[in-house]
């Protein structure tokens, strides 16, 4: 029975791994052009914190902080951002739910030569905070203590999320180029987790799909003009798969319409693209997680085309009292 | 008397004229086919007729149709059981004295100890093949992998068959670095891979279908042997099976236990006086246990139930095409587990031992623990003694042993032959030795004192024909005994006694007496108490001893036991008080915040 028992807490200490990754993944990507990612919508034990630290590296003709991805025909734009944030489990009317927050840092550059802008701008500081609320409307209860945790299986799981981002990162007037946005906007969606095959580390694979709207309010002093933006639509999929127990990957598609942006009266293109990309993670103990990812437009030939790509490294960190007191445990035998 | 015996030899004359006949003209021989039905492990209350809330129905119906036989005894292991079960002969004669994988070093090389079924004896399949049947068998074999002593040289003219006593229920995965793949054989050969689709009890169930059909139309009944791996670990089962009880087993075992024994109680299984049998002192209070090592622990005992269900359904299946070949009425069903349920931690005394070059084995082969891979390929999983004596509810210890855990089943006989009431109990006292010479009686055959030019040594079970004509309640007489030896541990039982000798700390290194017909759990020794029926019984053993060439080992799995379990102290429910002690919650007029 001891033996049983120590393998109790091995099992949970490694379902942690689970649990930290999903938490890390919860956080809302303001870096666009990649989408939320992945595994981005797992469930973990209520109760369980994650903070995130996600570095990009992301270039093409349009802003890669501005959401609405605003194709500026002509221009290259570098971002160097890092984000970081705060995510806790908790349940809402007894089903998985979560809250999360995170801050966008960073560094900004175009190059831009075109009618419109003939210049080097760079921008740099803290971008909008944004919150993000989640939850599970379809699929298993919220998984509230351990045994719960070690019955879950996703399924098939719907959830239902909004975010919205508080303007109040730093803007410069003068510039076409901010990390701050001056503009409240944010999205809701309809998250679909599906499982197909068994449930075991090592051998999971899912199929996810994200549909989501955003809406943006208007920025009133866009160089001092009136910059409106129409809802925009995202649809992103995912098909991931464990290629060992902490070793997974996925295959990313992403795809953007709409969002045509209006500056003066005067009416841009909509978006209408498609980027593709992949995604590995690994779980480096039983409370980090790293990603890696890349992903890029295609059938972007065109100048109005946006045309994207970009690189990110996540590194997420999780905990769980509970599972912190069964190491301290398992380290005192 | 007479006549019975008068219509017997006629009946047996006439079978070899019946058979004689051209092949061009099946003539339909109307003795009933028979269906033995082995469930590796099963417990003595693991099917809903004798107590269990898992769903057995095909088991159950059996039972409806039949009846249940609740004072039968098998041995306390695998290839013993077997051994006994096919040859009718004890195993110090039939060449199972020790299990092969525990030979002691004092037998190694005795007649009677070769570890496989040997030739001095002759089995049920070879009589019965004989005396015109089909001979098929499939399932767990475990008597021998030579090419002389395999299924198909034993008798049966169909099989496929798992030679080993265990394995991957998906594959040919076996447990050691010295034996990694498994053997089957399928109609005497050795196979290099299984079908495709493999999985045990399917397979099983599929190719005894086909064995049937293939010979259905020349109208000779036929002997089963359906062996079932079900439900010896691993606990292999397909998906669909394995979330069936979900959470069911938190209650834990104590709950479930009673819960057996209650409904045992009102089936008429065990009499109303019964007592559970104390929980053994090594396995911890259920209600002390964390909600997550319950649902840990209790998820090993929903995947066990699911592959109950699992075979249950698979014999469902033979039965209804049984039914639909016509064949179902004329079939006569034995259903029984082959000893006690499984306690011990097999795969720990295989691989437990870091370092181990079966240690290293197992992470290669058998490192699937995750428990939603519990049931893959991979996996192992087996529920432990505490789960073990719920399903040997209401008795303690299990598989390996003696006590009343370790070798009293549920049997189930149904069919033709069977003149009692539908659904009805008998409590006669009944071992599976008993089987070879009812099974001649079915087919009209004899056990001969010689078989090819062998002399045979003795039938040692009682045929069940007067019980299940319902003419008497048991085939035993008041003196007739069933004695018992495995691994050292020894058993005698005659009547409502039952005297044993089991090595500390589940018994006592000493002799030790029960009442078993009022004290079925063993908690009542009354060694001290009666020294005369300890004397008398001790002459029964010795008896036992004497005629069938019992050698004790020199050497036990169980000799160094009382040095791995904790000390053996009495189960007394709540204690101590300390582990139940709540918060205590002062008086509200007497509580303050401190004076700072």
């Amino acid at each position: 029975m001891k033996k049983c028992l120590s393998e109790l807490r091995i099992l949970i200490v490694h379902h942690f791994a689970m649990i930290g990754i999903v938490l890390a993944l919860c956080l809302p990507d303001i870096a666009m052009g990649q989408g939320d990612g992945p595994r981005f919508y797992w469930k973990g034990l209520n109760g369980t914190n994650a903070i995130p630290v996600i570095g990009s590296s992301l270039g093409g003709n349009a802003n890669p902080v501005d959401p609405s991805h605003n194709v500026v025909p002509g221009a290259d734009f570098e971002a160097s951002m890092t984000m970081a944030g705060y995510a806790r489990m908790l349940p809402v009317f007894k089903r998985s739910a979560m809250i999360s927050i995170i801050m966008p840092m960073g560094r900004i550059s175009s190059d831009v030569s075109t009618n419109v802008l003939n210049n080097n701008t760079t921008a740099r500081g803290f971008g909008d905070p944004m919150v993000q609320f989640g939850i599970n409307v379809v699929g298993p209860k919220a998984i509230m203590n351990i045994p719960d945790m070690l019955r879950y299986k996703p399924g098939f799981s719907v959830d239902v999320m909004a975010s919205l981002a508080i303007p109040i990162g730093e803007y410069d007037n003068t510039s076409p180029v901010n990390i701050g946005q001056n503009r409240w906007y944010g999205r809701v969606g309809l998250p679909v987790v599906w499982q197909i095959g068994p449930w075991v580390p090592g051998k999971r694979t899912t199929f996810e799909v994200l549909p989501a709207v955003w809406f943006f309010s208007d920025n009133n002093d866009f160089e001092g003009k009136k910059m409106e933006t129409e809802p925009m639509y995202q649809v992103e999929a995912h098909l991931t798969h464990d290629f060992m127990e902490r070793l997974w990957g996925s295959l990313d598609i992403i795809s953007m319409s709409g969002g045509t942006a209006t500056i003066d009266g005067i009416e841009g293109n909509a978006l209408s693209n498609v980027g593709v990309g992949g995604t590995l993670g690994i779980h480096v103990n039983e409370n980090m997680q790293i990603t890696g990812s890349y992903s890029s437009t295609i059938n972007d030939s065109n100048p109005e085309d946006l045309n994207m790509d970009g690189f990110r490294v996540s590194l997420i960190y999780g905990w769980h009292k509970l599972v912190e007191g069964m190491r301290r445990l398992k380290g005192s035998e | 008397m007479k006549k019975n015996l008068f219509l017997l030899t006629a009946f047996i004359l006439s079978g070899p004229w019946l058979y004689s006949q051209s092949p061009g003209s099946p003539v339909q021989d109307k003795r009933p086919n028979i269906v033995i039905i082995l469930a590796d492990d099963m417990g003595y209350s693991d099917m809903g007729m004798f107590g269990s809330e898992i769903k057995t129905p095909n088991m159950d119906a059996l039972a409806a149709d039949g009846v249940r036989f609740t004072n039968f005894y098998t041995h306390a292991s695998c290839s013993p059981s077997r051994s006994m079960l096919l040859s009718g002969v004890d195993t110090h004669l039939n060449g199972l004295g020790n299990m092969d994988e525990w030979t002691a070093p004092n037998q190694v090389g005795k007649p009677g100890y070769e570890g496989n079924l040997n030739d001095a004896v002759v089995t049920i399949p070879q009589l019965l093949k004989d005396a015109g049947y089909h001979t098929y068998m499939v399932g767990k074999w475990h008597m021998g992998k030579s090419p002389d002593k395999i299924p198909a040289a034993r008798g049966f003219e169909r099989d496929f068959s798992l030679l080993d006593g265990a394995g991957s229920y998906w594959d040919m995965t076996n447990f050691t670095a010295l034996t990694p793949r498994s053997l089957y054989t399928e109609d005497g050969k050795y196979l290099t891979e299984l079908p495709k689709k493999y999985y045990a009890t399917k397979t099983y169930t599929d190719k005894l279908i086909s064995y049937i059909d293939a010979n259905h139309e020349d109208g000779k009944p036929f002997f089963a042997y359906v062996a079932h791996q079900a439900p010896h670990d691993p606990y292999h089962l397909p998906r669909e099976w394995r979330d069936r009880h979900v959470g069911q087993y938190d209650v834990g075992w104590d709950m479930t236990r009673n819960q057996r024994l209650k409904k045992q109680k009102e089936l008429g299984i065990i009499s109303d006086s019964a007592l559970l049998a104390e929980r053994m002192w090594f396995i911890p209070e259920y209600a002390l246990l964390a909600p997550a090592a319950r649902a840990l622990v209790g998820r090993k005992m929903e995947l066990y139930a699911g592959l109950m269900e699992n075979m249950d359904s698979h014999i469902g299946r033979l039965i209804d095409h049984l039914k639909e070949i016509g064949e179902y009425e004329n079939t006569v069903f034995i259903v029984f587990g082959d000893n006690g349920a499984e306690g011990n931690d097999l795969a720990a005394m295989i691989a437990g031992t870091p370092g181990t070059r079966d240690n290293l084995y197992f992470a290669s082969a058998w490192s699937q623990t995750d428990p939603n891979a519990w049931g893959d390929p991979g996996s192992y999983v087996g529920y432990g003694a505490g789960w073990a004596q719920v399903s040997m509810t209401p008795f303690s210890q299990y598989k390996g042993w003696l006590g009343e855990g370790g070798i009293r089943n549920a049997l189930i006989v149904s069919g033709p032959v069977n003149k009692r009431a539908k659904g009805s109990i008998n409590h006669g006292l009944m071992s599976v030795a008993d089987i070879m010479p009812t099974l001649l009686d079915i087919a009209g055959a004899t056990y001969p004192k010689n078989y090819k030019d062998k002399a045979l040594p003795p039938l040692i079970g009682k045929s069940w024909s007067d019980v299940l004509a319902g003419k008497a309640e048991s085939s035993r007489t008041p003196k007739d005994y069933i004695a018992w030896e495995l691994f050292g541990n020894r058993a005698v039982r005659q009547g409502d006694w039952k005297l044993r000798w089991e090595y500390t700390p589940l018994g006592k290194s000493a002799w030790e007496l029960f009442n078993v017909t009022q004290d079925p759990a063993e908690r009542n020794d009354l060694a001290s108490a009666q020294p005369e029926k300890v004397k008398e019984m001790l002459m029964l053993w010795d008896d036992y001893v004497q005629n069938n060439n019992v050698i004790l080992p020199s050497r036990s799995p169980f000799e160094g036991l009382y040095d791995v379990l904790p000390a053996r102290f009495p189960v007394d429910a709540g204690y101590p008080p300390l582990v139940n002690k709540r918060q205590y919650t002062p008086p509200q007029e007497l509580i303050k915040s401190p004076k700072q």
